[in-house]
């Protein structure tokens, strides 16, 4: 199944610490070989400041006690820059951990700034070292007091771009501490500077687009309200376009939520087009099953395709998200998955049938005959479908539903007696005020 | 010096001789050019049609010119006899005018022993008169008048002459010589007009001039080559070439400019200039200068051919290639020497020699001279009738071109100047988007091969050349350091790559459109549908097309059909019609692709016009095979029209997908009888008329007989392909137009009758349904499909119809009401908008079939065109029918334009283009009369 595994689309356009969490579920769902991952994460850790798991890392690859030498020159080097580092923003850390003195700050940024400058004798270079100080701390894994110290920061940056970099940390870090509230927070403040913000060229623009669509994932497949949300994201024609021109695969997760929505939503249709457009660029089995099931109306292959969606949604890090119950754990977004991805099957089907045999039906739904039943009756009850179960032959008939022409010419036609009514009063009032003059 | 060398002997005046026997014609048009010059200078008036009138005059009136004259010296005896000053003057012009006369016939460069007479009598005179005080105070004022004038008039003549004056006081006999020196010193000193002989005398005369510089150092032994060098370019050559040490870099430097000087003036020989700067580039002492000259020979190569339509002669420009290469070779070789055409170098910059480090400037401007060439190298292939063996070998020439522009692009590249390099990109990509994989492997395989054989067979002619003018090398040596290879990748897509990202990079806005363009054409070559699209669709080319020039807007027509081309092949039918419908819909395709000038018979053209469009058309060997073309058009909207019309028989005119097919249909159908096909659109019309009745494999054996498609690439897949569509749409025909005289229909017998698979027909009666266009359901257990009654009857569609009108009806009474009233308490904008949003809901929903958002962008700009002529149609229609143009009547004429833009949007399955329908609603005959112009753009 590692056909279907997005993992190396989606690295490039993540942090490399976020890329950790996804590194880990293949590791899990062992769909590669360990050294391979193993290898992967030591490739990661290089450029970050975590040298003491990249250490673990290589021992357990290489099954040795010995670590290399450059590894260990890089540990004493970081360890000492972050000692520069610290006694660099120390007079502010000192400042920010005193309670009494936060309370002096007040909304007005330069007001801070003046204050902090007379009083404690902290300027911009310090205000700097603090930026520098949270980063370091972010590349060292110690992302609780990086977010804190970006928080802080922002409160006192005035350089706008520095901002925004420091509110792309503050999102990772909340993202990979898991405080999913807080990240939907960030993220939404995000999403706005992006919008509203001037790139200087369209392409940067559509690449933060792009960004933020890929971080949010661990937020949208984690949050409660996270799904519908993530149509309301992914679904606007900013980042639509975005996707369509340089994340085509983010069209799973996007396909994956209009499933799972309870609600159909108008854009549906749209969607569904954009997917059909979009084959040629990118498929899996999830937007396979919506053109076989929407545009070629192919119901064997549907099915056929469910069952592939089952693997993919298990092997994928944000869809496969596992809920650990008392001992033993389910993956709570298949099993929606699977029941949404039957209900299309059946409403679709019911559409262009007059009379369908309870078996067919059940094979088709994936179900066993009473189950298909039982669904089937669940779902006349609930008078979401206008059918009746021939239960002697077997089989559901579907009641014809046609509008009658004259009906439809009263439709038609009612309206106008309105319009024409209102124009005449018009009309008269207008010449009454006429003459009236 | 000079006039030492005229005085020399009476050899010097037998070459002389000899030389003018060679030369008559020239020598006559020299002497009155001459004659018109010294007039000029003795009366200030100048009369150029006297000077006209004097051409007629040939050689056998010399006598009588003379006779002329002398009877004119005689009428000025008279008048001094009677002191008639008036008439004195009158006398002095005629004689001048007759001297010009006399000079001609004679073919003599000095005036004539009589004249000279004349004027030292006539001086005397003068004198003698105006020593005279009291016979002046005596005479009548208009006779003092002439007196005055007559006085400067001979002063000023007379000193041109004065020497000879002065002889024939002296000695009345012996002024010959000096006159001639004297006479010839004169035009040289007037440059209005020149002519060769005279051309290269200046030059030979400057020439010794500056062997004058040379003197100071060489002795005086120069003397007998000087006089050589007086006759002909070739021996001043041969000056150069017997004393290579002596040529400083001023000699070649001065003989450079008087060169460059005497360029693109009357009489000036082509070709000579060409032969004469070439040799200067090989006495060039250093590379700057050898550079310069070489900038001049390739300007001067330009020259060669004058006129706008012809093309440059083919060797001419082979040697020009070779030139800009030697160029390449000296910039590439020494770095310090920079190129630029934006500041006027300093006169002796190029005499910095070899050790000088700092920049040299030199003036010049590569990429003009790469445009140029190319330029050339296009309207000679525009030029060669393309059924001819020179076409094929001209065409071999590519190879050459490519290299040069290769090495102009690196070079330009390596000096930094982006932008310029960019622009030679794109003369690169011009010459290779249209290639498919084939041709383009085959131009590679050629250069490797013939690159070979040429360059070897270039050195030794050269080699040759240098041994006949006797120079063992030239001054200033040029290795061969650019490559005289082209490199290719295997893949032309990789080239194009490369060169469109540059492009992209750093070119300017037409540039890049152009580069855009070639990329889409190139991607639609190789098949590769999805991406040209969406190539198409980010540049927004569509939109701005209209505002390029024209070369640019033929470009974006040849790209759109070869998507259209491409989106067949891919089995895309209907974004095939959308891509080439637009191309069809004026009947002008040679024109709007340039391939041919099509006579139309109610516009004639201006001969200027006509000039224009032949100067635009494409060369043979770039056209689109437009039978194919129509073939695919054609056949892509029968695929569509046929169902179409059998969905809507109540009301055919509703839905009309190609207007140009329905026409064609109609055409046909008018004919009483109807012939075997003949030609692409008869094949069509019969596989059309077959395919209404559902019989797929006809239609299919109708258009396969077509031969055009052996031009396709992939020909059986395609066919193939195009099999299946045939039986897809023959099914949904049959469906259509027999659903209801069926209760129900088995899936079985269905796919039998149409050699379709299970699933394929299962799934092609399930579209239709879905979208409602077949009243039926599936009967699963049986298989079958159950048709419901509920197809209306004729009368249920008409009163559909009726109310359909009767909202229209409704909707233009509330405008009219709202234009009086004032739009007060009506709230129809919204409304308004309420029908788009349900005509957009509606096209939504029968669009499923058709193509998807983004490609909806591209058929929405289409049709804003096509629904802005649409509603043309529609509003002429009503207005026809209302020829008064009151409000009403537009607003009906309105409406109708309005509702047909929609239809035509529904039946496209486009959302996003309603808007364009509403705006055809507000002004279609704006909006198409834009149109027209815009066409009119292409075509003139």
């Amino acid at each position: 199944m590692a056909e279907y595994d997005l993992t190396p689309g989606m690295a490039p356009n993540l942090d490399r610490h976020l890329v950790f969490p996804l590194l880990e579920f293949l590791q899990e769902r062992q769909l590669y070989d360990d050294d391979l991952i193993l290898k992967a994460k030591i490739d990661l850790l290089n450029n970050t400041n975590m040298v003491d798991y990249a250490m673990d890392i290589h021992k357990s690859l290489y099954h040795t006690e010995d670590v290399p030498a450059d590894m260990v020159e890089r540990r004493a080097e970081v360890v000492a820059r972050l000692k520069s580092l610290e006694e660099g923003a120390a007079p502010l850390v000192a400042f920010l951990q005193n309670a009494a003195a936060v309370q002096e700050l007040r909304a007005d940024k330069q007001y801070n700034l003046q204050m902090l400058n007379d009083r404690y004798q902290i300027g911009p270079a310090q205000i700097e070292a603090l930026y520098q100080y949270a980063k370091f701390q972010f590349e060292c894994g110690n992302y609780s007091g990086a977010a804190d110290y970006l928080y802080q920061y922002r409160a006192l940056c005035t350089n706008s771009e520095r901002s925004l970099s420091a509110l792309w940390g503050k999102l990772a870090a909340e993202i990979l501490m898991q405080n999913w509230d807080i990240a939907l927070e960030e993220l939404n403040r995000l999403k706005e500077i992006i919008d509203s913000k001037s790139f200087s060229s369209p392409l940067n623009q559509v690449q933060s687009r792009i960004w933020l669509m890929h971080w949010s994932l661990f937020i949208f497949f984690n949050h409660d309200n996270g799904r519908t949300q993530i149509i309301d994201l992914f679904n606007q024609d900013k980042y639509l376009n975005a996707i369509q021109t340089s994340a085509p695969h983010l069209l799973r997760y996007l396909a994956t939520a209009f499933i799972v929505n309870k609600r159909r939503r108008p854009q549906f249709k749209d969607f569904i087009k954009v997917i059909q457009q979009e084959q040629h660029s990118y498929k899996d089995p999830i937007t396979e099953f919506l053109a076989c099931v929407y545009v070629n109306y192919d119901f064997d292959g549907a099915q056929k395709k469910m069952r592939e969606c089952e693997e993919v949604i298990l092997n994928d890090p944000f869809l496969g998200k596992r809920v650990e119950e008392s001992n033993f754990s389910t993956v709570p977004l298949r099993d929606e998955f699977l029941e949404n991805a039957r209900l299309f099957i059946f409403e679709t089907y019911c559409r262009i049938h007059q009379r369908i045999d309870m078996g067919v039906l059940a094979e088709k739904l994936n179900l066993n005959y009473e189950e298909a039943e039982r669904w089937i009756v669940n779902l006349i009850r609930s008078s979401k479908l206008d059918a009746k179960i021939d239960s002697q032959t077997g089989t559901v008939i579907m009641e014809p539903n046609h509008p009658n022409v004259y009906e439809q010419l009263i439709d038609h036609t009612k309206a106008l007696n309105g319009r024409t009514y209102k124009l005449v009063s018009q009309l008269l009032e207008h010449a009454q005020a006429q003459v009236a003059r | 010096m000079a006039s030492r060398f005229w005085t020399q002997g009476g050899s010097d005046s037998e070459e002389e001789e000899s030389d003018y026997d060679e030369e008559v014609e020239t020598t006559v048009g020299e002497s009155a050019s001459q004659a018109v010059t010294s007039r000029y200078l003795q009366d200030n008036a100048s009369d150029s049609d006297d000077s006209d009138g004097q051409k007629r005059v040939v050689r056998s009136a010399k006598d009588k010119r003379f006779e002329e004259m002398a009877s004119t010296v005689d009428q000025m005896k008279n008048a001094m006899k009677i002191n008639d000053w008036v008439s004195l003057q009158e006398s002095f012009d005629k004689i001048n005018k007759q001297l010009e006369k006399v000079m001609r016939v004679t073919e003599s460069e000095k005036a004539p022993n009589l004249y000279i007479k004349a004027l030292v009598m006539l001086e005397d005179f003068l004198a003698q008169a105006l020593a005279n005080k009291d016979a002046k105070k005596k005479m009548s004022s208009s006779n003092a008048k002439a007196l005055n004038s007559m006085k400067q008039k001979l002063k000023k003549n007379n000193k041109q002459y004065e020497e000879m004056i002065n002889k024939c006081r002296e000695n009345p006999e012996s002024e010959e010589e000096k006159e001639e020196e004297e006479s010839e010193e004169e035009y040289e000193s007037d440059d209005e007009i020149i002519e060769p002989e005279q051309l290269r005398r200046r030059e030979a005369k400057s020439d010794s001039e500056a062997s004058q510089y040379e003197d100071e150092k060489a002795d005086d032994g120069e003397g007998p080559w000087d006089q050589k060098l007086s006759k002909k370019d070739r021996l001043l050559d041969r000056q150069f070439m017997k004393d290579p040490s002596e040529i400083t870099w001023d000699t070649v430097n001065k003989k450079f400019k008087e060169v460059v000087a005497a360029r693109g003036r009357k009489g000036t020989g082509r070709f000579e200039q060409v032969e004469q700067l070439t040799f200067l580039t090989k006495v060039a002492k250093t590379p700057a200068q050898k550079l310069e000259i070489l900038f001049s020979v390739v300007s001067a190569q330009f020259d060669v051919n004058p006129g706008l339509n012809g093309h440059m002669p083919i060797n001419v420009w082979k040697k020009c290639v070779q030139n800009m290469l030697i160029i390449l070779d000296i910039l590439v070789h020494y770095p310090n020497i920079v190129v630029d055409d934006s500041v006027e170098p300093d006169e002796n910059e190029s005499q910095k020699g070899l050790e000088y480090n700092g920049p040299i400037r030199v003036w010049g401007n590569l990429v003009a001279f790469l445009e140029r060439i190319d330029v050339e190298y296009f309207k000679s292939l525009q030029c060669i009738d393309p059924h001819t063996r020179d076409y094929v070998v001209r065409l071999k020439d590519e190879p050459m071109f490519l290299v040069l522009a290769q090495n102009v692009q690196e070079y330009l590249e390596r000096v930094g100047n982006f932008k310029a390099a960019s622009k030679v990109a794109l003369r690169r990509v011009e010459l290779i988007y249209y290639k498919p994989q084939e041709v383009y492997d085959a131009m590679r395989k050629l250069s490797e091969l013939t690159e070979d054989g040429d360059n070897g067979g270039e050195a030794s002619e050269e080699s040759k050349g240098f041994e006949e003018s006797r120079i063992p090398t030239a001054f200033v040596v040029t290795p061969e350091v650019v490559a005289r290879k082209p490199t290719f990748p295997e893949n032309s897509r990789v080239l194009m790559d490369v060169l469109v990202s540059l492009i992209y990079k750093y070119g300017d806005e037409r540039t890049k459109a152009r580069a855009m363009l070639c990329d889409i054409y190139h991607h639609a070559l190789l098949d590769e549908f999805p991406i040209a699209r969406d190539l198409l669709l980010m540049s927004h080319l569509q939109d701005s097309v209209q505002h390029l020039d024209i070369s640019t807007q033929i470009l974006f027509n040849r790209a759109m059909s070869q998507l259209g081309l491409c989106a067949f092949r891919v089995g895309l039918i209907s974004e095939a019609h959308g891509c080439l419908s637009e191309l069809y819909s004026g009947g002008r395709v040679k024109e709007l692709l340039a391939q041919g000038v099509s006579q139309s018979r109610y516009h004639e053209k201006t001969p200027e016009q006509e000039r224009l469009e032949r100067r635009r058309q494409m060369p043979y060997h770039m056209h689109i095979n437009l039978e194919l073309l129509e073939a695919v058009h054609l056949v892509s909207a029968m695929l569509l029209e046929v169902p179409n019309m059998a969905a809507n028989v109540h009301d055919a005119k509703r839905k009309v997908i190609s207007k140009t097919f329905r026409r064609l249909l109609e055409v046909s159908d008018k004919q009483t009888f109807t012939g075997p096909p003949d030609n692409v659109r008869d094949h069509v019309m019969a596989a059309t008329r077959v395919l209404c009745k559902g019989d797929f494999q006809k239609a299919f054996d109708t258009i396969v007989s077509l031969d055009v498609w052996r031009f396709v690439k992939n020909r059986d897949t395609v066919l193939e392909m195009l099999k299946d569509k045939i039986k897809e749409e023959a099914l949904r025909t049959y469906l259509f137009t027999f659903s209801s005289s069926y209760e129900s229909l088995s899936l079985d017998q269905l796919t039998k009758f149409f050699d379709l698979s299970v699933s394929r027909t299962h799934s092609i009666v399930s579209r239709m349904m879905i979208n409602e266009e077949l009243h039926a359901s599936w009967d699963q257990p049986t298989g079958c499909i159950v048709f419901q009654d509920v197809e209306h009857s004729r009368l249920q569609a008409l009163a559909f119809q009726l109310t359909e009108k009767l909202s229209i009806l409704a909707e233009s009474n509330e405008r009219a009401t709202e234009a009086r009233v004032g739009g007060g308490g009506l709230d129809l904008p919204p409304r308004r908008r309420d029908g788009q949003d349900y005509a957009a809901a509606a096209a939504a929903g029968s669009g499923a079939a058709s193509s998807g958002g983004r490609w909806q962008d591209l058929s929405h700009s289409q049709s804003r065109q096509s629904s802005g002529r649409a509603g043309y149609g529609g509003g002429r229609s009503m207005v026809l029918g209302q020829a008064a143009g009151s409000g009403y009547s537009r607003g009906r004429g309105t409406g109708s334009g309005y509702r047909s833009a929609r239809h035509q949007d529904a039946s496209y399955g486009g959302s996003g283009r309603i808007a364009q329908g509403g705006s055809a609603l507000r002004g279609p005959q704006s909006d198409v009369s834009t149109r027209m112009v815009s066409l009119k753009g292409v075509r003139s």
